[in-house]
């Protein structure tokens, strides 16, 4: 794959230009990744670090991390054992059947055979909705947000796309074993992918023979995984997909078809040998610039959309490269860091639509939606198709994520979560769902008023200040407190009428430019 | 905020804006995160947009429509060889020329044909095509080759060019119905655009709530980063936007009865939107659906028919007006149909197909050349004129933009306008 490059938008965003322009950060590189000292660890912090790396910072999460202190929250957040997700049942069954299918296709006349594939494509899209559903449901939990967070983030990185791959149980097991070495070595990680079923498919490498390599895989194993543009040459390119000829998968497990590999000497990175795929992998973090990329992808994800100054990036990445390029050694070190508190980088990040979701959820106290309609179709509406990333740089993110339309998908979803499921409009699939998803316990599936009791027996200031304070990740000006008390005040004569009210200014707030940014 | 005013809270035309500005909202204090059509204009003393410039809608027929169902070729054996159930008889099409003919849904089309309304370009393509929906959709919406990725869109690119160097405004200077942005509006460089659901016509949002989200949305903060001016700016304009064309599509009167489906009323809302002097230079609608994998033939005639009404409702509409002289309508499709018919008595992913382009200013006929259907079964046919030089003669004959520049490639201008 080839990309032109265009230059991104640029930042200034119409009226007076450079008005706004903010001072770059004043750390040293060495201060910069050294940690935050605990006398500066505070509710604010706190919250910022939660909505950072998790998708809100709910008064309960903040009080508990604030007595915590950051380290053990950190070692809370980023455990040295990554917790799973349970496989849906769905998926099992695309999988266990996929032999079959195979059977079954080849006997078929033409019309049976249409008939095959497209039952074949319901079960994986039925799978990939589940999947996308439990994903969702797991990543809601404050106990597992950061780590779900974490594997959205290395699969920002190491990009499928279910359009290409086509089969969910496929895309499923490439976010397991994301998951499985997200917190160990990279190296690790990546040998994983590059045995990843989804990713055979999704570059290619099952196309790639002895007599005719194909570079898909490695191009962007360079480019967009390890290193980055520029730190590598077409010849390295070249000479690695060799290394990776062979690379197969079959019903979505990876084997190794040995007599397709080349076995002939690889020259990469200007040394030569009769290297493996995984030898070009261990070879490729040797170069400096795979200490510097992922924290590069790192900051653009979750702090910034301002590259980080060059010193400050390669103070990281020689740290990181000497702690064995050990993933919950550069998260803890990144979130804990002086830098990622810097005030520089408080409450000023566009939320991501999956974040917006989730933070919602949280926020209003809420489980998921077990109907892939109204959860994935809005993610879709604000621009991010869950397992369907635009291509393979992932998404851009930042600013790309608003414009009128996404904005007022923003805006729809919220009015939707105030609003009662109206099961009218259900069919009975979805009935099916909700009714399973009310046996295990789940039934706040759009705002209760009780999320406002505690609310509703303070002043209207002290109650404007709360839903302020719990919601926006920012401080606002006196005036707009002041516009928010105002319109709490404005008909609000007994419970009841104080309630609606208190409701409103939630959705309002929610809608606003201030929720958006995290 | 008195609630029972029914006034708009935002000023939605300049002249309402020096008025509120007059009440007592200072215009600095305000400008940072005005809408910018305010600033813009306020600040700088930008001139009018210009009235009457040419005005291009596309017409996304999403899913692929069949080509070789929509433009008959009913002398051709070949034809009839490989679409034995779904073949249109030869007396039945509405002939456009000695050997070809469209499909007898296509009556209100056939007519604008024989006025000199509708050119149709035909068998349009791009070499080393793609067959992914999302892909080729993809590499029309940014024009780019099939093995390049380009993350601008082209209609994107030609606003980066036509706009360079005049103040920044939020005025949408493309807009789309449809539930997501397309992707041939994103340019290089920040354009308001604006988009409406299909459906907004029943959106009702609770009227104090959205005085409220005004009211917020120009209350500075304490601590104005970049991202939080974006925002703010974004969501002003949106609902300044929002406001002022709900106004106008309630206001407005078709001169004509449209058919009812969502297509036609988001044509409807175009010639409202049109007729207002919105400046926007581009309109995007979306029909879809065309994705027949079997049982095709009813789904396709509907579909045709859907397409033709809305098509022959517009442009009466605009000429009634007298607004058919600004606006061009073009057709897209991200491939045609395979040219056998499948099993399922259906059509599966294909390559090139022919388009339509339809307007008052458009000089009709048919545009160059027909594929050749000598083909062996699941072969594909091949195009015969590049979807870029459609959007060369767009750009350089009616919206008098250098293609070249836009494109990326010199492509020689079609014989349509």
């Amino acid at each position: 794959m080839r990309f032109r490059k265009f230059l991104p938008p640029p930042l200034q965003p119409g009226g007076v230009a450079g008005v706004f322009e903010r001072m770059a950060t004043t750390l040293t590189p060495t201060e910069a990744w050294e940690p935050l000292p605990a006398s500066r660890w505070d509710a604010s912090a706190a919250a910022h670090l939660l909505r950072r790396t998790g998708w809100s910072a709910t008064p309960a999460e903040v009080a508990r991390a604030t007595a915590d202190g950051l380290a053990p929250t950190l070692d809370r957040l980023f455990p040295g054992t990554p917790a799973t997700i349970a496989k849906p049942d769905s998926v099992t069954r695309l999988r266990e059947y996929a032999p079959e299918y195979v059977k079954q296709l080849a006997a078929a006349n033409p019309v049976e055979k249409r008939q095959l594939q497209k039952e074949a494509r319901e079960r994986s899209q039925q799978a990939l909705q589940d999947t996308g559903l439990r994903w969702l449901d797991f990543a809601a939990q404050p106990a597992t947000a950061a780590q779900a967070k974490w594997v959205l983030f290395l699969s920002d990185v190491y990009v499928v796309s279910a359009e290409k791959v086509k089969n969910a149980a496929l895309i499923w097991s490439h976010f397991d074993r994301i998951a499985l070495h997200s917190l160990g070595p990279a190296p690790e990680l990546t040998k994983a992918i590059s045995r990843s079923p989804a990713m055979i498919e999704y570059l290619d490498l099952n196309q790639n023979r002895r007599e005719a390599p194909n570079e898909n895989f490695a191009r962007e194993l360079f480019e967009l995984f390890l290193l980055g543009e520029g730190h590598y040459t077409e010849r390295d390119i070249k000479e690695s997909a060799r290394a990776f000829t062979g690379y197969r998968q079959r019903f979505g497990e990876f084997f190794y078809a040995a007599r397709q590999h080349d076995y002939g000497e690889k020259t990469i990175f200007g040394r030569t040998g009769h290297f493996t795929g995984d030898d070009v992998i261990a070879l490729a973090y040797r170069q400096p610039a795979a200490g510097t990329f992922l924290p590069h992808e790192l900051a653009k994800f979750y702090l910034t959309d301002e590259p980080l100054p060059a010193a400050q990036l390669e103070a990281l990445g020689a740290w990181w490269s000497a702690h064995d390029y050990n993933l919950r050694a550069l998260a803890q070190r990144f979130f804990a860091s002086q830098l990622f508190f810097d005030q520089e980088y408080r409450a000023n990040f566009i939320k991501s639509p999956v974040q917006l979701y989730l933070g919602l959820v949280q926020d209003l106290n809420l489980d998921v939606t077990p109907v892939p309609r109204l959860v994935l179709n809005p993610l879709r509406q604000m621009g991010q198709a869950l397992y369907n990333p635009p291509n393979v740089r992932g998404w851009v993110g930042g600013r790309n994520w608003i414009n009128s339309a996404t904005l007022a998908a923003r805006r729809r979803l919220v009015g939707a979560l105030f609003n009662p499921l109206n099961e009218d409009k259900l069919n009975a699939d979805e009935i099916a769902a909700l009714n399973a998803a009310r046996a295990r316990g789940e039934t706040k599936f759009s705002v209760d008023n009780a999320v406002f009791a505690d609310l509703a027996k303070l002043d209207p200031a002290a109650a404007a200040d709360r839903l302020l304070g719990n919601f926006l990740a920012a401080p606002v000006s006196s005036a707009f407190r002041d516009t928010v008390r105002q319109f709490l005040t404005s008909g609000a004569h007994d419970d009841a009428s104080r309630l609606r009210q208190l409701r409103r200014t939630a959705t309002v707030l929610m809608e606003s430019s201030e929720y958006q940014l995290c | 905020m008195a609630s029972s005013s029914s006034k708009p809270f935002l000023p939605s035309t300049r002249r309402e804006f020096l008025r509120t500005a007059g009440r007592g909202i200072g215009l600095l204090a305000f400008a940072q995160y005005a809408p910018s059509f305010l600033t813009a204009s306020t600040l700088a003393g930008a001139p009018a947009p210009e009235k009457d410039r040419p005005i291009l809608v596309l017409v996304q027929l999403a899913g692929g429509n069949d080509g070789l169902n929509t433009l008959i070729p009913f002398e051709d054996a070949h034809y009839y060889r490989l679409r034995p159930t779904l073949g249109i008889a030869k007396d039945r099409v509405l002939r456009v020329g000695d050997t070809l003919g469209l499909h007898p849904a296509c009556a209100p089309l056939h007519s604008l044909f024989h006025d000199g309304k509708l050119s149709i370009v035909q068998n349009v393509g791009y070499p080393n095509p793609n067959r992914s929906h999302f892909r080729s959709t993809e590499i029309w919406e940014t024009a780019s080759p099939s093995d390049e990725f380009l993350t601008t869109g082209w209609v994107g690119r030609y606003l980066d060019n036509a706009c360079a160097g005049q103040p920044a405004t939020s005025d949408p200077l493309a807009l789309h119905i449809s539930d997501s942005l397309p992707q041939s509006f994103v340019g290089g460089e920040e354009h308001a655009t604006f988009g409406l659901s299909p459906g907004l016509r029943n959106f009702r949002e609770n009227e104090e709530n959205r005085r409220l989200l005004s009211a917020l949305a120009h209350e500075p903060g304490d601590a104005p980063g970049g991202n939080d001016t974006f925002l703010r700016h974004t969501l002003m304009d949106a609902l300044v936007n929002e406001q002022r064309v709900s106004a106008i599509l309630a206001k407005d009167r078709p001169e004509v009865t449209y058919p009812t489906n969502n297509f036609a009323s988001s044509l409807a809302s175009v010639a409202a939107l049109v007729a207002a002097g919105l400046p926007t230079r581009v309109y995007f609608v979306s029909l879809t659906g065309f994705d027949t994998h079997s049982n095709q033939a009813n789904q396709h005639a509907n579909l045709l028919t859907t397409l033709s009404e809305g098509l022959a409702a517009f442009q009466k509409d605009l000429e009634a007006r007298k607004l058919d002289g600004q606006v061009l309508t073009m057709t897209f499709s991200e491939f045609g149909r395979r040219p056998n018919e499948n099993e399922s008595r259906g059509t599966d992913h294909g390559t090139a197909a022919p388009l339509f382009v339809l307007g008052s200013k458009t000089k009709g006929g048919l545009h160059g050349t027909a594929p050749s259907l000598d083909l062996a079964a699941n072969q594909d046919m091949r195009f015969s004129t590049d979807f870029r030089a459609v959007y060369a003669t767009a750009l350089d004959r009616w919206l008098g933009s250098p293609s070249e520049k836009i494109l990326g490639a010199p492509f020689a201008p079609l014989g349509f306008v």
